[in-house]
């Protein structure tokens, strides 16, 4: 008996749902009583399993507006791209960084031989705004909140980079005002957006975990505001159980 | 041979923007479907939706290949789901009550009722990944999309198929 008279198996008879036998056993299925048999066999037993009401769901109208307004604010934000760096490139910003960092060291200049994807304690200890943990949760701030433009200078200058391209770094609270960090210089650094994959995006994601875990009420604010001021890369692995950014 | 309905492609659109939220438009439902099947309750399913469709939108302006998006989307929604299932305390079980019948007929009811709890058995008893076939190919993919989106070959994914609806047919014959 050759190849092409012996019946499909189910597996065959699967794969000939989409296209995906060989010519000769298509054939032999086209002629086949027995094969079609079994195929409509497999494909009533699919139809039924397909059939089935899946789990009640709700309307589609929130889920899509608030991907309309996610994605205007990406559109409107390519920093946000920082967070898909591939890793090639990542190791080229890094050694950019490296090169960049050994430029300025020569030149004598204030920032030396802290990497900026961590704040220096000394310049940017943290301070936090004299608030609990309800009026901390009961107010909704938008995300990525800028800082005020003369703060903003202030830190530029004390980094010692007032002169450099500010679109290479976003001015960013070491405690969010979301967790009660407050308007203070010494509560903001120069967070370069390529740095490294710790980078603004990733911070990002702790601060919304971090508000989520104390307004929830599993975390104290107090907690969450020293973990995040004295090593948020440390605080990040901490509140997501892992060594590297989990996107 | 007929196929399953097979999911729509999401027709041409005038911005990035749009086209990613006409996916979204196809592709919410069967996603929701399937990160519950995974255990995730539906509104972790919806957050990670969100999540998917940011990054489709980030993947397709940075230039990434439209070839086998169907299959992309499966697959970041999957890892993305079995990462909040496994941060929330791994594998949880998941009732099948809603496989059953739609509307069914009440001449049928009897052998409707009965025919539901048999597949309900099967499905159960099936391997995790071979649940995860099936649910994928429910929801209209082919199986070079299910193979991209759960790192499966196609050989594996046809084999699976064939052992899940072999069961079935069998467990639902009257």
């Amino acid at each position: 008996m050759s190849a092409g008279n012996v019946h499909l198996t189910d597996q065959e008879l699967v794969l000939a749902n989409d296209g995906e036998i060989a010519v000769d056993r298509a054939r032999h299925l086209a002629g086949c009583n027995w094969c079609q048999i079994r195929g409509r066999e497999l494909q009533n037993a699919a139809a039924l399993f397909a059939s089935a009401n899946g789990p009640e769901l709700p309307s589609a109208g929130p889920a899509r507006t608030r991907l309309r307004a996610h994605l205007a604010a990406v559109a409107a934000n390519p920093a946000s791209e920082s967070a898909q760096v591939t890793r090639w490139y990542a190791v080229l910003a890094g050694t950019l960084l490296a090169v960049g960092m050994i430029a300025v060291a020569n030149l004598n200049l204030p920032v030396r031989a802290h990497r900026l994807e961590m704040p220096s304690p000394r310049l940017t200890p943290g301070a936090a705004r004299a608030v609990n943990r309800d009026a901390v949760c009961s107010v909704e701030l938008p995300k990525n909140q800028v800082a005020p433009a003369d703060l903003r200078r202030r830190v530029l200058q004390e980094y010692g980079i007032a002169g450099s391209d500010s679109t290479r770094y976003e001015v960013d609270y070491l405690i969010t005002p979301a967790l009660g960090g407050a308007d203070d210089v010494r509560n903001l650094w120069p967070q370069p957006y390529l740095s490294t994959v710790w980078n603004a995006h990733v911070k990002d994601e702790l601060e919304d975990r971090l508000r989520e875990l104390v307004c929830g009420g599993h975390v104290d604010l107090a907690e969450a505001q020293r973990d995040i001021s004295t090593n948020w890369i440390a605080a990040y692995k901490k509140y997501f159980g892992t060594d590297r950014p989990v996107r | 041979m007929a196929a399953l309905p097979a999911l729509e492609l999401a027709p041409p659109a005038a911005t990035l923007e749009d086209e990613v939220v006409a996916h979204f438009d196809l592709l919410r439902a069967p996603l929701l479907r399937y990160l519950a099947s995974l255990g995730l309750p539906i509104a972790d399913g919806e957050e990670i939706v969100q999540e998917v469709f940011l990054a489709l939108f980030q993947h397709l302006r940075r230039g990434g290949g439209r070839a086998n998006l169907r299959g992309w989307i499966f697959r970041v929604a999957h890892n993305l789901g079995l990462k909040r299932r496994n941060r929330g305390g791994g594998a949880v079980s998941v009732e099948w009550e809603w496989l059953s019948d739609p509307a069914p007929d009440p001449e049928q009811q009897f052998f409707r009722n009965e025919s539901g709890r048999r597949l309900r058995a099967v499905v159960r008893a099936l391997p995790e990944q071979d649940r995860r076939c099936l649910l994928l190919r429910a929801e209209g993919l082919r199986y070079r999309e299910i193979g991209h989106a759960l790192a499966m070959s196609l050989g594996a994914v046809s084999l699976s198929l064939a052992r899940s609806l072999a069961r079935i047919a069998r467990a639902t014959e009257r």
